[in-house]
């Protein structure tokens, strides 16, 4: 039978066991390349499946496991060479199935490591189109969730429909190396419409326990196990499971529902017959889990079994400081509202970054890309262009909420199938080309057609939201009580989570506050599951929590005693700004940010912006910076105070957007960590202290390659390029990014730093200046912009 | 079992660049950091003993064979705080480069730790044995371009998750490679001296005449 059917049968399957192992005990070289047996020994190779294939196994592994490019540039051999030598030699031992083999590439990527998510897809789909002839794929031993997508996204565009398998190792603590967890697993993997999804390697049959379980739970897929034999001794790193053993602790497996199984390090054919001769005794569990609506990163899920607050600051509508953020590809202030948030109780993050002067798409995949570098709250992707939809959705790690389609034929023929093949929930509002509908049975028709074109797609029904829309209680009063019966009725006729905006309803009443925080609370009564709010406005929150605990979700009041009992209890109280005796030039010496920030809006009542920046702050960073140099003060105090200044800086940033054309700028300058290096904590320093004496600073970040640099020099036409490296084997990165600047942008001076260069050095690769720290930069810029 | 409990704060405020008595602004952001990293990190490890002789592939440079020259044991280790440690400086960072700083260095001192706490626990199983200190791999005239195959001897990647980045640094960045000799014989006294540093040229330390530990 077609192994596809088989699979969506939850037949029980059996794989092979484990390859390394077999190759060692036939005496592979320490430290050797097993891809090249291949060639230079194929029949063992062969010998091996043949093993295996004897022991009952219908589907043989490829000996391809690190066949990538990166793997294999030591070696002479390409990829294609390598994958379909090691397809031939495993098709001489005649299995039903053949699985081309592909492991982790080897190197991580961001923001962990430096690996773009692009690269990844281009080194799987090269190892994909080398194995044609294979009848499956099998990414194996994964522990990056977004290498996985990665993956699975190369194999389902470049596989020709063949079916695709995924297992990942997880630790004893039900998390990859990564800290990625099983429902995260399963709900992205399930979602891009993998055909199994399961475990191998890392633990033995007894600690996979819980974990194959877990995963039973969460998935209506095959799943599929393929542990080691046991634990490896700590000193000898051998395994030692017997065959007899190891089948035994596999059959509590098959009574949990996995279906497909196999081995992985110290299994042997034994090992595989065992679990032959197993199977052979038992009849396949057909598991029924009932899987509730849930959205993840790769290391956090959060169910929508509740209300979920849903955080609306990323987005630059009716936001003129938000906007020049964006135009200046400012994201750290990106960052910083996504933390606000979260901090303030945000359970997912909407995420919106349309602009007509900027490139949405790129940006998408910048701020998408930033967000889950820092935080693993879940994501709802915001747009209207079909281009960065998918883009976010391309790169995000896990499975995010798409914002949103509506009823129109165009928007649920464009929108639904990204939401499909990317595996993401989707919003849907109840509004089409006749506008939104007046009436309660208008919304719910329109409710239940996007439904039905989601379902008729294969979308899940717990993957649909669906946003009946707030509209102002000031203009369309009676249309208040509608949205509600919507709610509500899409609620439970229709069994779906429902979204709504509620800010919309006050616009136009005084107490905005008053009426939005009240309508929220009757929303939620009526059956609104996830609310996008400012979670930083308090009595919105606050809301939220009374909520739950009146309504007896927060059982014995738990969340909202953490929240308001005890001394938490004067949190809700505004906290009064100790500065009313304070200079600017106290608050920045002593490095208080909050209180930079307070004064300065005073002084803003009746001080002209540039009149602060030169006759306070300069002169206070300067005085720092002197006694940086004299020894007087640290480091650590130096970027505190300059933290102090950016906080007085954002409040005049913030005032000059809402009150003039005017900007801060005293120059640019281009900073960027070179080619290959990571380490972006001095290049931070020497930012936020430019930045602080007014100069705008393009920061292009880590790993920054020689092109990017000049690009955007060439791009801003800045006088001054800063470059950083840590580490000496990235010193010759800095150097060709020198050469490359010297080609394209001559009008450009550079300055160079960083732990192991000196000035000697400096000279050698021929940067113009040399800043042996921060402040130097900052001398250095005031010389090179005569400033 | 390995256990950390707390990070040495003197070490990380050296790291830093502090001197004197820290500020309690400093101490608060010391905590918080350590508080985060601690409860976020999965420490990780693991070493093999290999025959000198084996090792050819790694021990390369002057200064590592010398460091081994009475040893015919050699262990190769490897631990790591996990990524984990990576999140918590990028975030750190994102709301104030201050406080990443401090994360930063707070994560380097317990990477320290652990690397002495391994190293307790590999020397166990070397009774009546005399072991060297630990050289790591850019120490001296030893290359960083060992690096890959100094895992894979031990199978660094799939055991801790480890790799080797295409600029060629460790990743989690707070994770460390180390070389430790062992012999039957008393070793003849020898210090990790400035003079196979990588930052001796560039070192404030040593600029002031004094030595960094």
């Amino acid at each position: 039978m077609n192994l596809r059917e088989r699979l969506k049968n939850h037949e029980f399957i059996l794989l092979d066991g484990g390859m390394g192992t077999m190759l060692q005990s036939a005496g592979l070289e320490l430290g050797g390349i097993p891809e090249m047996l291949n060639f230079t020994n194929p029949d063992l190779i062969t010998g091996i499946h043949e093993a295996y294939v004897k022991s009952g196994s219908e589907v043989i592994y490829t000996n391809t496991f690190g066949a990538n490019r990166l793997k294999m540039a030591k070696t002479h051999k390409s990829v294609q060479q390598i994958i379909r030598a090691a397809i031939a030699n495993a098709k001489k031992a005649n299995p039903e199935y053949i699985a081309l083999d592909i492991g982790p590439i080897g190197q991580l990527l961001e923001p962990a490591g430096t690996l773009k998510f692009e690269e990844a897809y281009d080194i799987f789909r090269e190892q994909i189109e080398a194995g044609q002839d294979a009848d499956l794929y099998i990414f194996e031993t994964m522990t990056d969730l977004l290498e996985v997508r990665a993956g699975v996204l190369a194999a389902k565009e470049y596989g020709n429909g063949k079916p695709i398998l995924v297992t990942m190792s997880f630790e004893e603590n039900g998390r990859t190396f990564t800290g990625c967890e099983i429902p995260a697993m399963a709900l992205t993997l399930e979602g891009l419409g993998v055909d199994a999804i399961g475990v191998n390697c890392s633990l033995g049959p007894e600690e996979l326990t819980p974990i194959v379980k877990q995963l039973c739970e969460w998935t209506n897929l095959p799943v599929i196990v393929k542990p080691n034999a046991g634990l490896p001794d700590p000193v000898t790193n051998e395994y030692h499971f017997d065959a007899e053993r190891f089948g035994r602790c596999c059959k509590e497996f098959a009574g949990m529902g996995a279906v497909i199984f196999g081995g992985c390090c110290g299994t042997t054919p034994e090992h595989v017959k065992a679990l032959a001769d197993m199977l052979k005794e038992q009849k396949p569990v057909r598991r029924r889990p009932e899987i509730p609506a849930a959205v993840c990163s790769a290391n956090k899920t959060v169910i929508i079994n509740q209300p979920r607050i849903i955080g609306e600051r990323i987005n630059p509508t009716g936001k003129k400081r938000f906007k020049q953020a964006l135009i200046e590809h400012d994201t750290d202030y990106i960052l910083n509202q996504a933390i606000q948030q979260i901090e303030a109780g945000a359970d997912i993050l909407d995420v919106n970054v349309g602009l007509p002067e900027i490139d949405e798409t790129e940006m998408m995949q910048t701020a998408v890309k930033a967000i889950q570098g820092i935080t693993d709250t879940p994501l709802q992707l915001d747009t209207t262009k079909p281009d960065a939809l998918e883009a976010g959705l391309r790169i995000y790690n896990g499975k995010p909420i798409v914002n949103s389609v509506n009823g129109e034929e165009d928007s649920m023929n464009t929108v639904l199938p990204l939401v499909k093949k990317y595996g993401a929930a989707v919003v849907g509002l109840t509004l089409d080309k006749n506008g939104i509908p007046k009436t309660a049975q208008g919304r719910f028709e329109i409710a239940e057609r996007i439904l039905n074109r989601a379902l008729s797609i294969g979308i899940r029904r717990e993957d649909v939201y669906i946003d009946c829309l707030t509209l102002t209680a000031s203009a369309e009063q009676a249309g208040v009580m509608e949205t509600l019966e919507a709610v509500r009725r899409v609620k439970q006729e229709l069994g779906l989570k429902t979204v709504l905006g509620v800010s919309n309803i006050s616009f136009g009443l005084p107490s905005r506050e008053l009426v939005t925080r009240n309508f929220l609370t009757m929303a939620l009564y009526a059956g609104l599951d996830l609310p996008i709010i400012n979670p930083n406005t308090e009595s919105m929150t606050s809301a939220v929590r009374t909520y739950k605990l009146l309504a007896n979700i927060d059982k014995n009041a738990v969340d909202f005693i953490a929240h308001y009992g005890g001394e938490n209890a004067q949190t809700s109280a505004p906290s009064k700004p100790q500065s009313a005796d304070m200079t600017l030039e106290a608050a920045v010496s002593a490095g208080l940010k909050s209180e930079a920030g307070a004064i300065t809006s005073v002084l803003l009542e009746n001080t002209e912006p540039m009149h602060i920046v030169n006759q306070y702050l300069i002169p206070a960073l300067d005085k720092a910076g002197m006694e940086f140099e004299k020894g007087k003060i640290f480091l650590p105090q130096l970027i505190s105070s300059a933290s102090a200044a950016q906080s007085a800086f954002e409040v005049i940033k913030s005032y000059l957007c809402e009150h003039s054309t005017e900007t801060v700028n005293r120059g640019t300058i281009v900073l960027a960590t070179v080619k290959g290096d990571i380490h972006d904590i001095g290049k931070n320093i020497v930012k936020i202290l430019l930045e602080n004496y007014g100069y705008q600073v393009i920061d292009l970040g880590k790993d920054v390659s020689y092109e990017a640099v000049a690009d955007a020099t060439e791009k801003s036409h800045a006088p001054l390029v800063g470059l950083s490296a840590l580490m000496t084997t990235t010193l010759p990165s800095m150097e060709n990014t020198i050469k490359l600047l010297h080609e394209r942008c001559p009008w450009c001076k550079t300055v160079v730093g960083g732990a192991v260069l000196t000035a000697d050095y400096a000279e050698q690769i021929g940067a113009d200046f040399y800043a042996k720290d921060a402040k130097e930069t900052v001398d250095i810029a005031k010389q090179v912009f005569g400033n | 079992m390995i256990s950390l409990s707390s990070i040495d704060r003197a070490q990380a405020f050296r790291y830093m660049g502090l001197h004197g008595k820290p500020d309690d602004k400093m101490q608060k952001m010391a905590d918080d950091a350590e508080k985060d990293l601690l409860a976020r990190i999965q420490p990780r490890y693991c070493w093999k003993a290999f025959q000198k002789k084996n090792l050819e592939k790694v021990l390369i440079g002057e200064d590592i064979q010398k460091h081994l020259e009475s040893c015919e044991l050699v262990i190769l280790f490897c631990a790591t705080l996990s990524q984990s440690a990576d999140a918590c400086i990028r975030l750190a960072q994102a709301v104030d480069v201050l406080a990443g700083m401090m994360t930063d260095a707070m994560a380097s001192a317990l990477t320290e730790q652990l690397c002495d706490e391994v190293e307790k626990e590999i020397l166990e199983n070397f009774p009546a044995m005399y072991s060297t200190w630990r050289f790591s791999p850019g120490y001296g005239d030893m290359p960083l371009s060992v690096q890959n195959d100094f895992l894979n001897l031990i199978n660094a990647e799939k055991r801790l998750g480890i790799c080797v980045s295409g600029g060629g640094l460790l990743i989690p960045t707070k994770s460390v490679t180390a070389i430790i000799g062992i012999s039957g014989e008393p070793l003849p006294k020898s210090k990790k001296g400035c003079a196979i540093c990588n930052l001796s040229k560039t070192c404030p330390y040593r600029m002031k005449g004094v030595h960094c530990s």
